[in-house]
């Protein structure tokens, strides 16, 4: 019967053209636009205004094609791109992200880099290069410091006749009070919170407050189960079960409008919490006749602290134009660089009638200069909030660098999270965080 | 067929069971008699359509509302503000990026159609072969097959990348006019899927040998038994193959994630994540849902269509399946 | 056709009658029609299936150099509590998931079958929510189910339930996850379901009730059987995939603001996911999702071995 050879015949002609088709790519010029002229990031997409005006200086000052996909950093990519000999040339992603691919031999030590270019290390912010630093060399340049300081709904402390001074974090007890005063649970529902200790994402601040560094400043040896940051932990689920228990907690501040104009100050639904400083900026345009105080986070001895966090640069092991990444990184982060941004930022704000609050930069010369140049008025409330960002910056700590980052957090975060839901006690919680990272990072050390 | 074949021989029933979800006479509405149970049946299904629809229905009005309104919990958007869907390719806020929407669109259709229609043929001939043939093997290999679908797809995604970048298929520049990065988003489609090789072998299945019988007697071969007789009495289930992956192909993000460099040749999920990462909330962000959500809409109403027109040809090839043999 | 007696030929010649199948017509023909398949698998599929393999006995990270570490990711595999949890969450949820499935799914395609021609736009509506984008889900699913405020409990409260607190409470994490991604999607399987359905054969019925069957003998000694075929396909198809759920989970979850979600909602897939991808650990994910792929198999072949009794063969016979 013909059946089957014609189908046959149909297939194979299918199969044969088929192959034709790939031997033809492996053929066909392979056209590689790796010239020394381009620059490939990954990491960084077109952006706001901030973005872009430092992006236009640093355009020009390395002189050559730069190529900028858009999307925010991502690990697949990342690691498809390496896996296949396509690195990109330069990265920006999240700085406690750099020590681990530091320690996997992802990035290359920027030490030549640094000399060669004469970057002026002593610029940025302390922490900020700690963050940045693995076994001693440099790995990324930073950029943005993003602060905590307490956001402080006036209106909710007059309505409850509290003062500012019960909110003072080196007091515990005198918090916890303070806290229940100003917290409503009504009908089983939380109606208004009174102090957001918002773990589990800032445990690391409340162990600090309570005198201790959850993890070494080597980034080698956690600390989690010690003692102080136990009671820490204790500490921070004991405000949340004061304020109706981590489920009716939880649902409240997910109800929040965080972005909109009846946020959560807005509509005095919660009296007090720590907060990164960017929002001040997006209270000031969405609800700006909000009447609110910044303070300071205390540790137990009354000093302030703050925890920080922001983005880097770092240059791929494999890069194919390293030169080029490193004129790039150090005119996207210089003084100049930023204060031309900022200022103009607070033109464009300015003409649409937004507020303009300042930029956290990372680079301590930048951020005065900003302040001092570019920052006009907005009202007393603001003003004050803007002013306390500036002077918290200096008592920042930083999480150390580590060859296990992603499962350095993922312990502690899990922990806190088992306590928060009443799985554990923090005793048991962390000592199993403890083992789990240790045993991580041992891993990932080589 | 062959009347003594060997192979008839080999072994037990198989462990695979062969009946279709389809005969293909007899398919027909079954309204109910009683208009006051055909009302009570569609009032549970208008019931079932509110919580359905509910989210979808949320997420337009959203996107009609100014950003500062967007969680205000109102169905009727309280200021009508449109203009979030020109935001959507022009910018918004501080924003300089202007998405390349309209490119989007038109990149994730012709890669969904050229997706959806090489599966539809590739997986029709495969599954024709499990389902009409007697071959040493074919239990091994159809196990082969449903085996693909067990393995997470996340561990195959960096040794498949790196496939395709021996093949040159990772860099730019374009491969018989269309752009390399996009051939791994469906060109693996050219060779069947396994899910659609699996629905079309049930429907094949039930296909009564006795056509086939009298088509050989007529000296048909293979090929046209398979196209003229099969494929046909099969078209809802190609239909539906057809739909569904259009619909995968339009929502799928990991991989174009890994394979696409470019702007201009994003899908729309991509380009989704894209807006996602600029107007999200994150340090400094504005959280500006209302933009998000007007893009989450135009994202979604090209398939809404396929799938509308799509599913009425297939109440229509259902109902023109009257006729016996 | 001629069938095997009990006089089974001797080993030679079964041996010799298997491989002369290859040279049979027919044979070619199958595999003709297979060719797309085989080479698809052969370049694409079996290439990477057997370098994941290769690599679960390594400790391959991509950027750092590979080592050969025998069993010691399966070894550590089985004393990981992470393996504990995450399986012991996917079971549950597939366990629920499943059944929930296909019983909603029937039940809609049921109702349809009833109203008519209607049908056709509730189709579309009921189809609706598996094309709606991950972003979207996301954000939606803390604001419908959100214990205190969402309007699930809300709606819940009308009559009279007090509901518990979906997102938190490490019991109803998976309720509410099945509730969302296994109810809320049943869209594609009420469209096979009601194609199944509309392919039973009146007569069948009619025959039913002549003898006096009442609706619900009739749906059980009629209905079910007929479709049992695309029951079948639908149960096989939601296991394979409720035990890989990946995306909803980790849209709702595993989001930028909490990146290690929670206990009670980590699955085995997102396991897997962060191993490779967030910790750098290959070919630990490669041998976790080994492993995975072995239970899989398992359930299927069960699943498989079972419905030979319950699945009833029409048309044409194997």
């Amino acid at each position: 019967m013909q059946g089957w050879r014609k189908s046959l015949a149909a297939v194979s002609a299918l199969v044969a053209l088929g192959v034709l088709a790939f031997a033809a790519t492996l053929a066909s010029a392979h056209t590689t636009a790796k010239s020394a002229g381009t620059l490939n990031i990954m990491g960084f997409g077109t952006g706001d205004d901030v973005a872009e005006t430092r992006a236009a200086i640093a355009t020009k000052a390395v002189g050559a094609t730069v190529n900028r996909p858009s999307g925010s950093f991502d690990d697949q990519q990342f690691l498809a791109a390496v896996a296949s000999g396509n690195a990109p040339d330069v990265v920006y992603l999240d700085r406690q992200k750099v020590g681990t691919y530091a320690a996997k031999g992802a990035f290359q030590p920027l030490t030549n880099c640094i000399k060669s270019q004469k970057i002026n290390l002593k610029q940025y912010r302390i922490p900020a290069l700690n963050e940045v630093t693995y076994k001693g060399k440099v790995y990324g340049i930073p950029e943005f410091y993003d602060v905590r300081t307490i956001l402080v709904d006036n209106n909710v402390l007059d309505q409850a006749g509290v003062k500012l001074s019960g909110l003072d974090t080196s007091n515990w007890p005198r918090l916890l009070t303070t806290a229940k005063k100003l917290a409503k649970v009504q009908n089983g529902k939380v109606t208004r919170i009174g102090f957001d200790p918002k773990i589990p994402e800032f445990f690391p601040l409340w162990a600090k407050a309570n005198g201790v560094d959850i993890l070494s400043k080597d980034g080698l040896q956690p600390h989690l189960n010690d003692p102080r940051a136990i009671a820490a932990l204790q500490y921070a689920v004991s405000l949340v079960n004061a304020q109706g228990g981590w489920d009716k907690f939880k649902a409240f501040r997910d109800t929040w409008d965080f972005f909109g104009s009846n946020n959560e100050i807005a509509a005095d639904q919660v009296g007090a919490f720590p907060m990164e400083q960017w929002y001040y900026n997006v209270l000031a345009g969405s609800s700006p006749k909000v009447k609110i105080t910044a303070l300071q986070f205390r540790n137990k001895k009354r000093q302030p602290i703050n925890y920080e966090t922001g983005s880097a640069w770092a240059i791929p092991k494999g890069s194919k134009n390293p030169t080029a990444a490193c004129t790039w990184m150090k005119a996207m982060t210089s003084t100049s660089t930023w204060l031309a941004t900022a200022k103009n930022r607070a033109q464009i704000r300015k003409s649409k009638n937004q507020p303009y609050t300042g930029l956290s930069t990372g680079n301590a010369v930048a951020d005065q200069a900003i302040y001092k140049q570019t920052y006009t008025s907005i009202n007393p409330f603001f003003d004050q909030a803007v002013k306390k960002v500036l002077d918290v910056q200096r008592f920042s700590f930083n999480i150390p660098a580590s060859p296990a980052s992603a499962e350095f957090q993922k312990a502690w975060m899990d922990a806190a999270n088992r306590v928060l839901a009443g799985q554990q006690t923090a005793k048991a919680a962390l000592n199993q965080a403890q083992k789990e990272a240790t045993r991580a990072i041992n891993a990932a050390r080589k | 067929m062959s009347q003594a074949s060997p192979v008839q021989a080999q072994g037990p029933a198989q462990p695979i069971p062969p009946a279709p979800p389809v005969a293909p006479q007899e398919r027909r509405w079954r309204p109910s008699a009683r208009p006051l149970t055909r009302a009570l049946y569609f009032a549970f299904l208008a019931f079932c359509t509110v919580l359905f629809v509910y989210p979808f229905v949320w997420a337009v009005s959203a996107s009609l509302k100014p950003r500062e309104e967007v969680f205000d919990n109102r169905l009727i958007p309280k200021h009508f503000h449109p203009s979030n869907y020109l935001d959507v390719f022009r910018g918004v806020s501080d924003t300089i990026y202007k998405a390349q929407f309209g490119t989007w669109l038109w990149n994730s259709l012709w890669i969904a159609v050229l997706a959806a229609a090489t599966v539809t043929i590739s997986s029709a001939l495969v599954a024709f072969g499990f389902a009409y043939f007697r071959f040493p093997l074919r239990n091994f290999l159809f196990a082969c097959v449903l085996g693909t679908m067990m393995l997470p797809g996340v561990v195959t995604l960096v040794p498949t990348y790196l496939i395709w970048n021996k093949l040159h298929f990772t860099g730019p520049g374009t491969f018989l006019f269309l752009s390399r990065n996009q051939y791994p988003l469906w060109a693996p489609n050219l060779f069947g899927s396994a899910f659609y090789i699996f629905l079309l072998r049930q429907f094949f299945l039930g296909i009564p040998r006795d056509l086939f019988e009298a088509s050989r007697m007529d000296g048909d071969n293979y090929w046209t038994m398979f196209w003229r007789i099969a494929a046909p009495l099969a078209k809802p289930a190609m239909i539906v193959t057809f739909v569904f992956e259009f619909k995968a192909s339009w929502t799928e993000l990991q991989k174009t994630l890994i394979y696409l460099r470019d702007d201009g040749a994003f899908t729309v999920p991509r380009g989704l994540k894209t807006l996602l990462d600029l107007y999200g909330p994150s340090a400094g962000g504005h959280g500006d849902y209302q933009v998000i959500l007007a893009a989450t809409v135009l994202a979604t109403l090209p398939m809404i269509i396929v799938f509308f027109l799509g599913q009425r040809f297939f109440v229509e090839g259902i109902a023109t399946q009257g006729r016996k043999g | 056709m001629a069938t095997v007696t009990a006089t089974a030929p001797g080993p030679h010649l079964r041996v010799r009658r298997w491989f002369a199948g290859f040279t049979s017509r027919e044979t070619w023909a199958a595999f003709a029609f297979l060719s797309p398949w085989m080479f698809g698998f052969v370049v694409f599929t079996a290439g990477p299936m057997i370098a994941s393999f290769i690599l679960s006995f390594t400790d391959y990270s991509i950027i750092q150099t590979t080592h050969n570490v025998g069993t010691a990711n399966y070894r550590t595999l089985y004393h990981d509590p992470d393996v504990r949890t995450s399986l012991r969450n996917t079971f549950i949820f597939t366990v629920l998931a499943v059944p929930a499935h296909v019983i909603v799914a029937l039940g809609l395609a049921a109702a349809l079958a009833r109203v008519g021609r209607a049908a056709s736009a509730f189709r579309t509506i009921f189809y609706l929510p598996t094309m709606t984008p991950a972003v979207a889900i996301g954000i939606l699913y803390l604001l419908i189910f959100n214990g205190s405020y969402g309007i699930l409990n809300r709606g819940l409260a009308l009559v009279g339930i007090s509901g518990p607190f979906w997102t938190t409470s490490p019991h109803w994490v998976k309720p509410g996850l099945v509730l969302m991604i296994s109810v809320w999607a049943v869209g594609a399987s009420v469209v096979i379901f009601l194609a199944a359905l509309m392919g039973v054969p009146q007569h069948l019925y009619e025959a039913a009730e002549m003898d006096g069957a009442s609706r619900w003998l009739r749906f059980r000694d009629v209905t079910l059987p007929m479709i049992s075929p695309a029951i079948f396909f639908v149960v096989i198809i939601n296991t394979i995939a409720g035990l890989q759920t990946f995306d909803q989970v980790y849209t709702a979850f595993f989001n930028a603001s909490t990146p290690n979600g929670t206990d009670s909602s980590l699955m085995y897939a997102i396991y897997i996911f962060q191993q490779a991808f967030r910790f750098f650990k290959l070919g630990y994910a490669s041998a976790l999702s080994w492993v995975l792929f072995a239970i899989i198999a398992v359930i299927t072949a069960i699943q498989i071995v079972v419905s030979r009794r319950y699945v009833y063969y029409e048309g044409q016979s194997k």
